[in-house]
């Protein structure tokens, strides 16, 4: 299947994640043979994944160990003089989660991927905005040239339509500003 | 271009055409193609119509032929229904004045904007008449109808127009764009209008359809901020053209917010057409998969013939700038080949030298958009007429035309034109070089960078 460049561009990211289906990874391996933006653009956000993957994993705090061997510890040293201390029920509480190591990996999963999600939008957004910039401009060029006296305005319009649906993604018409 | 041609082309331009210096309008002027151009800026003010309009159009290296329901409502409602061909076939555009929605049937997408149609009332036509050789060429029939035929011709190089505008409305029947390189890149004719409709405003008030998407593409924030504003806004350096065909000059500029994409947005006109520049962080931005690679200036850029539109693209100064128009290729390589940051304190310095002005007023002015060419001329000009800087500039800029200036000056109109014209030719003297004119061939190519 061939893909257009906007599409391509679009399928990137989860071309990189191996999330497409065997037909749009054919199509997108197909089209970056063909397109050097979209080569170029693949590299980065490879870059930035591969950056995301080498970060160390993320040392928990001392307490957290703490807490999480609690349950093994031996019990409390009585304080003289003094009835033994009750459990700390609401420390239990909030470290019920660490009782359930799988639910422990999700929940650092998820702060990792958060902590991550602008860096990764960033880098995505700018790919957007590779693929946009001629579109944009020409879209915002029409419409106030569209306003200069005598201008022809219903074909300044279709242009201006024609870059709002590139601009959202979508295949540009025939001899839209666009390879 | 030699020096001398330079001033008497930019004295052309600031003295403007003769109707400039002529005495009050009689109640019955005879016609001639000014008054045809008024007549038709003023039409959409005073009338409705619908009808049916063909335009053919150079896009994407082929020619394509659209049709359109075009209606229009006075004073500033439109709606455009596209017809054909089937690949725009339902698309609408909306304008009730105040928004203007972009509907897409195929998608079923609504695209929301602002309106920008209120400049379009509020249209100069000073500049227009400064920039452009309107001459009435005759009389012609367009669908049964008497339409007077006019040629705006531009005293620079770009685009020249021919309209035919009917002799009863003004409305503009048909209209024919004419590029120096290519010949005819748009052309556009009602195969049939109807008059004098009190069309309904339910017409002009878009209905979403059920299910649509809609999209809300406001992406321009300000109007007329000066380069000076816009650099403040958002932080980052803003580059100024420093010189411009004649007749081009400032007339607003905006920041354009779409996604992570923040760029400025510079607009320069003659008054018929128009220069658009977007400048963005070079990081924030890539550069485009297609276009002809070219050289600008010292470095490399990439040039993009859309047909209509022509695209050039260029870094400068950790800049991507972006121009876009209908500019002879060869200006828009010129001009972009002119912007040079390394050069512009020592251009402030010699200019200011050059009119006995200090660096600070020069940086001030160009602060505001204006190229070298014209801080030359109003500083040379105000110093001649003792005028005030602000007077100086909306004159420069034709915001004002010869006889308010003379008027407020209690001067003849004739006096103040042979003084305009002494001080254009002194500071034509002293300006940076101006990019050629005409021509319009395509770029000579370039490696791939």
């Amino acid at each position: 299947m061939r893909l257009n460049h906007h599409r391509a561009g679009h399928l990137l990211s989860a071309y990189l994640d191996g999330e497409l289906s065997p037909q749009d990874a054919a199509g997108v391996q197909e089209h970056l043979l063909d397109c050097a933006a979209c080569r170029e653009a693949y590299e980065r956000l490879r870059t930035t994944k591969a950056l995301l993957g080498e970060l160390p994993p993320a040392e928990p705090p001392a307490e957290f160990w703490a807490a999480l061997r609690a349950p093994q510890a031996p019990p409390r040293r009585r304080t003289a003089g003094r009835a033994p201390a009750a459990p700390d029920v609401s420390i239990w509480r909030g470290l019920t989660i660490v009782r359930r190591p799988a639910w422990a990996l999700a929940a650092i999963l998820l702060v990792v991927a958060l902590a991550a999600t602008p860096l990764i939008k960033g880098t995505v957004d700018r790919l957007h905005a590779t693929e946009i910039g001629v579109d944009l401009y020409v879209r915002e060029h029409a419409i106030q040239m569209g306003t200069g006296p005598l201008a022809d305005r219903a074909y300044l319009g279709l242009v201006a339509t024609d870059a709002d649906l590139v601009l959202v993604g979508e295949t540009p018409r025939a001899g839209a500003a666009g390879p | 271009m030699p020096a001398r041609a330079l001033a008497a082309a930019a004295a052309a331009v600031l003295l403007g055409a003769t109707a400039d210096l002529a005495a009050p309008a009689p109640p019955a002027p005879p016609i001639d193609a000014t008054r045809v151009v008024e007549m038709a800026l003023e039409a959409p003010r005073l009338i409705d119509y619908e009808g049916t309009k063909v335009i053919t159009a150079l896009r994407g290296g082929r020619t394509e032929t659209v049709t359109v329901a075009e209606s229009h409502k006075r004073p500033n409602m439109m709606r455009l229904e596209y017809l054909s061909p089937e690949d725009v076939a339902g698309r609408l555009v909306v304008d009730n004045g105040t928004i203007a929605w972009h509907y897409e049937p195929r998608l079923n997408m609504a695209f929301e904007d602002q309106t920008v149609q209120q400049r379009l009332l509020g249209h100069d036509l000073t500049l227009l008449r400064r920039n452009y050789l309107l001459t009435l060429l005759g009389t012609d029939e367009v669908i049964g109808r008497q339409a007077y035929v006019i040629a705006l011709v531009p005293r620079g190089a770009g685009v020249r127009r021919q309209l035919w505008v009917d002799r009863a409305t003004g409305t503009v029947l048909r209209s024919e764009d004419r590029d120096p390189s290519r010949g005819v890149i748009l052309t556009a004719y009602f195969s049939r209008v109807s008059f004098s409709l009190n069309l309904p405003e339910a017409l002009f008030r878009f209905r979403m359809p059920a299910g649509a998407r809609v999209f809300p593409m406001r992406t321009i924030e300000g109007d007329s901020m000066s380069p000076a504003a816009l650099a403040k806004r958002v932080g980052f350096p803003v580059l100024i053209p420093t010189v411009l065909p004649e007749g081009y000059t400032f007339r607003g500029g905006a920041v354009s917010r779409f996604g992570s994409l923040t760029s400025v947005y510079l607009r320069y006109s003659d008054g018929g057409n128009l220069i658009s520049f977007f400048e963005a962080p070079a990081g924030s931005i890539g550069w485009p998969a297609f276009g002809q690679p070219v050289r600008v200036g010292a470095s490399t850029g990439r040039f993009i013939d859309l047909g209509y539109f022509r695209v050039l693209i260029w870094e400068q100064h950790g800049l991507r700038v972006t121009a876009v128009g209908t500019a002879p290729t060869e200006t828009l390589l010129a001009v972009a080949g002119q912007i040079d940051t390394a050069r512009e304190q020592a251009l402030v310095r010699d200019v200011a030298h050059r009119v006995e002005s200090d660096p600070a007023t020069v940086r001030q002015l160009r602060g505001e958009g204006l190229t070298f060419p014209e801080i030359a001329r109003t500083l040379v000009l105000a110093h001649q007429l003792g005028t005030d800087l602000g007077t100086t500039v909306q004159f420069v800029r034709g915001t004002l035309a010869l006889r308010e200036v003379a008027q407020r000056l209690g001067m003849r109109p004739e006096a103040l034109r042979q003084t305009v014209r002494e001080a254009v030719r002194r500071a034509s003297a002293i300006s940076p070089v101006v990019p050629p004119s005409g021509g319009g061939r395509p770029p000579a190519p370039l490696p791939h960078p």
